[in-house]
């Protein structure tokens, strides 16, 4: 830690001169700089944003964008050093928004976007980007889950129909297991990468959830959520997942699936582009996922956020670049660039690649983290964490603790 | 006279301080920036309240320090810690003492031995580590792989995520980026051993075992000492392994305090915690840096 934080410290301080010169500028002055940090979701993206913005400033000239392209894993930690400094940029673009909006940083969307352009937002998203009743952010795009299963590693183990309940995917397990005893039937991820996607998705289709807005708490001790977690132990005890779920990520679970190893999969509706990256040959099918025998099946939606954050005299820069960078050809590219998600406009799911539909037709049936709770991202951290332990220790206990600390962090 | 003399000496004292500042002000400058004031504001920011967003509230007294002792996953990893760093420290030199013996023969190829020794020092640790990671991987590893064509194994194992070998899995990388250091060092205190010494012991009649065990590892402390000391430093502060490797799972199976710091603030956002926890740290290798500095004091008294 000492090492690290020596750097990062040095680091943050260069930034934080960087920050103060900014500052420095006389408020009044024509010109003004925006900052602008954003994660790749792909390799296209810094690519994008260069062209992007070299036409913004060329139909705004008194504006200058420098923009810092970040992998995910950099951006969520910059994301907060940058705020313990008083560095923050103008315009991020992250998974959570939250925590900002409870500190008073953010502009809201109101003061940004017209009520045309906020009402071409799919409703659902913008309702996630509300903190206490007000947007704070806006949606860039979303994804949705489903269950990809291997068509052959299936058929061929004697399954003749696919699994849409939890016992369906027991037994198909057993029988891919039996026909394929190098195969692991089910990948179950529950490492840090994503272990509160995959939970939700088994705990959702057990009617499970981690905050119940209706009463305003906690839910992540409830029965629903212990009952999935002794579920997805029973899996793994009868060696039907891969091996050490608490630390398999997804990324590794892709891998297995791309490489004919694993027969079925809780995956994203990016998944497919994932096979085509990584020369997979595999012949899969996509369905809903499957559900517990007295729950129903539904999809997680997954949505990213662009915010803007308060600073003297830049609200009209920052107005300006989000309401060019949402504006229909740019908004496509975006989403070009992005590879595969689902768009947060209305006006752009209307034009979506065929592919995308089954994803979008689930939507309905989508349940959504509680990401409009300030608490959230510290919630997500002990569940992504904790929560793949469960399946080697006590899931009671294990979801007492995650739930102690949810409750410590409070339910703003 | 005899004042004079003292007044003299102190005065010249003060002269040689004065005329040396040219020459050692940038390197105390550049302590002074990167090592003295960040050290302050680490202490400084274990008593600073901190939101959830990041930003700096005004002064929280010990309650970071409170949250920190009441974290219920604290004490088996400041145990882990504790077996990490004399595991690691412990392995290196038992297996750099004959390394360092051998590199000190004359014998054919010995510079090229020698410079394979230094490559996985030279190498940057997080390559390394991620080399090692994709060696020990389990569907795509060098490792399962190999020993599934030799018939050892039958099914291939999760070397980094089984609990039951990820722990070791670690040790051993750490071990082995360890041991090139420790060799030289060790190699370096073999060399100011004069040859005389064992030459005249075996004139005498003893063993290559018996001038070893008897002349030189006792002549060998000093340097001994100091690669211990310098090793537990850097195995304690170990990050960059174990966060390439393992990110401290399944859950804080294989956290160290150095890597639970980190991921208390950027993983759980719990920042109060973490600052303390990285206070209790640097005081930690300050008591390790006070024994290595009366160590090599003792060292240079003796010599």
């Amino acid at each position: 830690m000492k090492k690290v934080g020596l750097r990062r410290l040095a680091a943050l301080a260069a930034i934080s001169l960087v920050g103060t010169a900014f500052a420095a500028a006389p408020a009044h002055a024509a010109k003004i700089t925006i900052t602008v940090m954003t994660p790749n979701y792909t390799d296209a993206m810094p690519p994008y944003y260069a062209d992007l913005e070299q036409r913004f400033m060329a139909a705004n000239p008194d504006i200058t964008v420098t923009h810092t392209n970040l992998s995910w894993d950099d951006i969520l930690v910059k994301g907060r050093t940058l705020v313990a400094t008083d560095s923050t940029p103008d315009i991020l673009n992250l998974n959570t928004f939250s925590d900002y909006a409870a500190a008073d940083l953010l502009y809201k969307t109101s003061d940004l976007y017209d009520a045309k352009k906020l009402a071409d937002f799919v409703p659902a998203f913008i309702d996630n980007s509300k903190y206490n009743g007000t947007a704070y952010a806006v949606p860039d795009l979303a994804s949705a889950r489903m269950f990809f299963y291997n068509k052959q590693l299936l058929y061929s183990s004697g399954v003749t129909k696919v699994p849409t309940t939890w016992d369906e995917v027991t037994a198909a397990a057993k029988k891919i297991k039996a026909k394929y005893p190098k195969v692991y039937p089910i990948a179950v991820p529950l490492g840090p990468e994503e272990a509160q996607g995959e939970f939700q998705i088994w705990a959702g289709g057990n009617g499970g959830r981690y905050f119940d807005s209706a009463a305003g708490k906690w839910v992540i001790n409830s029965k629903a959520n212990v009952d999935t977690l002794k579920f997805l132990t029973g899996l793994v005890k009868a060696k039907l997942t891969q091996p050490n779920p608490a630390s398999t990520n997804r990324t590794d679970a892709f891998k297995l699936f791309s490489q004919g190893k694993v027969a079925m999969i809780n995956a994203s509706v990016f998944f497919p582009s994932t096979l085509k990256d990584y020369k997979s040959t595999v012949d899969y099918g996509v369905a809903p996922f499957p559900h517990s025998a007295t729950g129903h099946s539904i999809t997680l939606g997954v949505q990213d956020y662009f915010m803007a954050f308060k600073k003297p005299g830049n609200q009209d820069a920052v107005s300006k670049y989000l309401n060019f960078l949402f504006a229909a050809d740019n908004y496509a590219g975006f989403l070009r660039a992005a590879g595969g998600f689902i768009p947060a406009t209305k006006s752009a799911s209307a034009t979506v690649d065929s592919s995308l539909l089954p994803f979008i037709n689930q939507l309905p049936n989508a349940i959504f983290y509680p990401g409009d709770l300030a608490a959230w991202p510290k919630v997500v951290g002990a569940i992504t964490t904790q929560v793949g332990t469960g399946v080697n220790k006590d899931p009671q206990k294990v979801l007492d603790a995650i739930q102690k600390i949810a409750e410590a962090a409070g339910t703003k | 006279m005899t004042i004079t003399v003292a007044t003299a000496r102190k005065h010249r004292k003060k002269n040689s301080l004065i005329s040396a500042l040219p020459w050692i002000g940038p390197a105390v400058a550049l302590i002074l920036l990167v090592v003295i004031w960040p050290a302050i504001e680490l202490v400084k920011i274990s008593f600073t309240k901190i939101s959830l967003a990041g930003a700096l509230g005004g002064f929280n007294g010990l309650q970071n320090f409170r949250d920190l002792f009441a974290n219920p996953n604290l004490s088996v990893i400041a145990l882990r810690t504790v077996i990490w760093v004399f595991l690691v420290v412990f392995l290196t030199v038992i297996i750099s003492l004959p390394i360092a013996q051998l590199i000190n023969q004359k014998f054919p190829g010995r510079k090229f031995v020698r410079w394979a020794m230094i490559v996985p020092w030279a190498a940057s640790v997080v390559m390394t580590s991620i080399i090692w990671k994709w060696i020990l991987d389990l569907s795509s590893g060098e490792l399962n792989l190999t020993l599934t064509q030799l018939g050892i194994i039958h099914d291939d194992v999760d070397w980094l995520h089984d609990p039951r070998f990820s722990f070791y899995v670690l040790v051993f990388v750490a071990v082995f980026v360890s041991i090139p250091f420790t060799s030289f060092v060790l190699l370096a205190g073999l060399q100011s051993i004069p040859a005389d010494l064992s030459e005249a012991a075996s004139v005498d009649g003893a063993t290559p075992w018996q001038i070893y065990r008897r002349i030189k590892f006792p002549l060998l402390r000093n340097s001994l000492a100091i690669a211990t000391i310098i090793n537990l430093i850097n195995v304690f502060n170990s990050f960059p392994i174990i966060w390439a490797m393992t990110h401290g799972g399944p859950g804080y199976d294989t956290d160290t305090t150095t890597t639970f710091a980190y991921k208390m603030a950027f993983i759980e956002y719990n920042m109060g915690p973490s600052t303390a926890l990285g206070a209790v740290n640097f005081f930690f290798i300050l008591i390790i840096v006070g024994i290595y500095l009366r160590v090599t004091r003792a060292a240079r008294i003796e010599a």
